[in-house]
């Protein structure tokens, strides 16, 4: 009998650590999932912004399949034309259907501005936890270098480095590089400064220290076991800062900045529309709004999600 | 206090070390020689002029000598002549400072005026309608490109009811009463998103504050509503709002680059923007060498504000 309840817990301890079927891991991640939806259900924000974001990403995915109209195709048979049944956004001077161009120019200044996070992200995380986490001299000049980029007033910094590409004659795909290059490059400071402020605290923690003694190398400590704590301020500062990357590009392209026509491009479609103000102002309307849309999108989201990660925000 | 600010401007050195080497590189980058960008395409064949030129400018030096004697001649105001009116750079963007100080200036008032008032009645009518309408008029506020809400107020209050003039300057000092008239839809455009900030800024400070122990204490003596928010609450709240727009009123120096493009203001913005179609390198690179500066000094002044308005601030 004895040895019935001993293989019975024997059973029982090889259960426990045997590792999940695959079954198992679903079940969990769903319940994590649901956790995460319902915490998004409570903020409002950040379920509308959700609802926008998806709405966004759906439409900008089916564009292929949705838009009629080539976007870079002259009509002239039909141009600075009111909205219609058949151009439900008008044309412009070149008789382009503008719903077209608004969906293709959307395609591209998603995909730019998320690149340029990532790309901030990347240097800008390592660069953060390094600084804070070995302190001293290197956290010094590491930090300063910071303030130094950061003193670029507004898109100034964008201004100097898309002015030099322009210098460089580069083209279509390598003009979006050097974008992407520009913004992430001035992302890369504010998001470095906002993960060494946050390794400061996590560092003094005793699970730090427990690993310090057990003989974890230090890269290993910084990078696998800080960096994961440090994550939620990064989300919503990465959030937020894709609505503000997308303004900058608009500002930029509206300069005459971004990619050379004919692409379409929402900052350089409302420039050229205020050649048209008088005949068709609408022209300006649409590109504008579609900006409105994308960016409060991405700010009504990350609004959210602080005051859902933030719980010393509760009960506001 | 003498402590502080002089380990404050010894910290701006760094920063402004970091600065002047970004941009000093901005030319070095450039593709080509920087004689060429000096002078015509037919003078650079010359041989002899060339090696004199190089002599002259100090470009046979290392470069590190090089950014010294730049540094050097920066530092007397000597940022080189424009290339296209062939006057000193440091003319010409000292003309055209006054016209941004004035449009930054007015459009902070401006957006403090419509933003502490809305913040403050926001937070204290908190989850309430007006709340709630103060808050999504805000975050839309900061999700529309400023540059297309300037070109909608010109359609608007330009082609359409014809009230202001949709571009120009007139300096205040020449006819006080044009130059309004002339400011008020770029000092608009330049306030409402400001304004949206500002009010978003005011209502979580005036939360922050009315939480604390002294607003229950006046309550428990007996003065009125009206009295504790206006005359204890607000106050305080008002010391965070005023520093954060002091240092937007550096960052707004730097972002009216595109406002001053579409309303023709002869700022310092439109001169930057204006030598990037030229190819102007060295006022850009002055322009955007005095704009740091500015942030710098004014991020400097503000922080010292704070101090002086809120002594219970460590100087630390």
């Amino acid at each position: 009998m004895s040895s019935t309840e001993f293989q019975n817990g024997r059973r029982s301890i090889e259960e426990a650590i045997k590792p999940p079927t695959f079954g198992e891991r679903m079940a969990r991640y769903r319940l994590i999932a649901q956790d995460a939806l319902l915490e998004l259900y409570k903020s409002k924000t950040a379920f509308v912004g959700l609802l926008m974001l998806v709405a966004l990403v759906t439409i900008l995915l089916l564009t292929p399949v949705i838009s009629e109209y080539n976007p870079v195709k002259p009509d002239y048979s039909a141009f600075l034309q009111k909205p219609s049944a058949e151009h439900i956004m008008g044309t412009d001077r070149y008789g382009r259907d503008i719903y077209s161009r608004v969906l293709w120019g959307g395609r591209r200044l998603v995909m730019i501005a998320i690149l340029a996070v990532v790309f901030g992200l990347a240097i800008g995380i390592p660069y953060g936890v390094l600084s804070g986490y070995y302190g001293g001299w290197t956290d010094s000049i590491a930090m300063r270098i910071c303030d130094g980029l950061l003193a670029f007033p507004g898109i100034l910094l964008y201004l100097l480095i898309v002015t030099l590409a322009r210098e460089w004659q580069l083209e279509g795909f390598w003009n979006d590089l050097i974008l992407i290059f520009a913004l992430g490059f001035a992302f890369f400071p504010e998001a470095a400064r906002l993960v060494r402020s946050t390794v400061l605290t996590e560092k003094e923690k005793e699970y730090v220290e427990a690993s310090h003694t057990i003989g974890e190398a230090n890269l290993y400590i910084a990078m696998r076991q800080i960096l994961p704590n440090c994550i939620s301020p990064l989300i919503v500062n990465a959030t937020v800062r894709l609505g503000y990357v997308i303004l900058i590009i608009a500002a930029l392209s509206f300069l005459g900045l971004g990619s050379p026509p004919p692409t379409p491009d929402w900052g350089a479609d409302l420039s050229s529309a205020r050649d048209h103000m008088e005949q068709n102002p609408l022209l300006a309307v649409f590109p504008g709004l579609a900006i409105c849309y994308t960016v409060l999108a991405f700010n009504l989201f990350g609004d959210g999600l602080r005051d859902i990660l933030d719980p010393r925000l509760v009960d506001r | 206090m003498l402590i502080y600010v002089i380990n404050r401007i010894l910290q701006m050195i760094p920063v402004l070390f970091v600065l002047t080497v970004v941009v000093f590189s901005f030319v070095q980058l450039l593709p080509g020689d920087v004689i060429d960008t000096l002078i015509g395409d037919e003078e650079a064949e010359d041989p002899e002029l060339r090696a004199l030129l190089l002599k002259e400018y100090g470009l046979d030096q290392p470069i590190y000598v090089q950014y010294g004697i730049w540094l050097g001649k920066a530092l007397q105001g000597d940022f080189g002549k424009s290339l296209i009116t062939r006057r000193p750079v440091s003319i010409e963007l000292f003309e055209s400072i006054p016209a941004t100080v004035y449009l930054g200036l007015v459009g902070i008032s401006l957006s403090i005026l419509i933003a502490v008032p809305l913040g403050s009645i926001a937070a204290v009518k908190r989850n309430s309608p007006t709340d709630y309408t103060a808050q999504v008029v805000s975050l839309i506020g900061i999700s529309i490109p400023e540059f297309w809400f300037a070109i909608m107020c010109v359609i608007l209050f330009s082609l359409h009811l014809g009230w202001l003039p949709s571009s120009g300057y007139v300096s205040p000092l020449e006819d006080i009463g044009q130059s309004i008239y002339y400011l008020i839809l770029p000092a608009l455009a330049v306030g409402f998103r400001q304004a949206a900030y500002t009010t978003r800024l005011t209502r979580s400070s005036m939360l922050d504050e009315m939480n604390k122990e002294y607003v229950d204490t006046a309550r428990s003596l007996g003065f009125s509503e009206p009295k504790v928010i206006y005359k204890y609450t607000l106050r305080n709240a008002l010391i965070p709002t005023i520093t954060i727009s002091g240092l937007q009123l550096a960052n707004l120096l730097g972002g009216t680059v595109v406002l001053e493009t579409i309303f023709a203001w002869p700022g310092i913005g439109q001169a930057i923007y204006l030598a990037i179609i030229d190819h102007d390198y060295p006022l850009i690179q002055a322009g955007i060498l005095v704009l740091g500066i500015i942030v710098v000094v004014v991020n400097l002044l503000v922080d010292l504000l704070y101090r002086v308005l809120n002594p219970r601030v460590a100087l630390g």
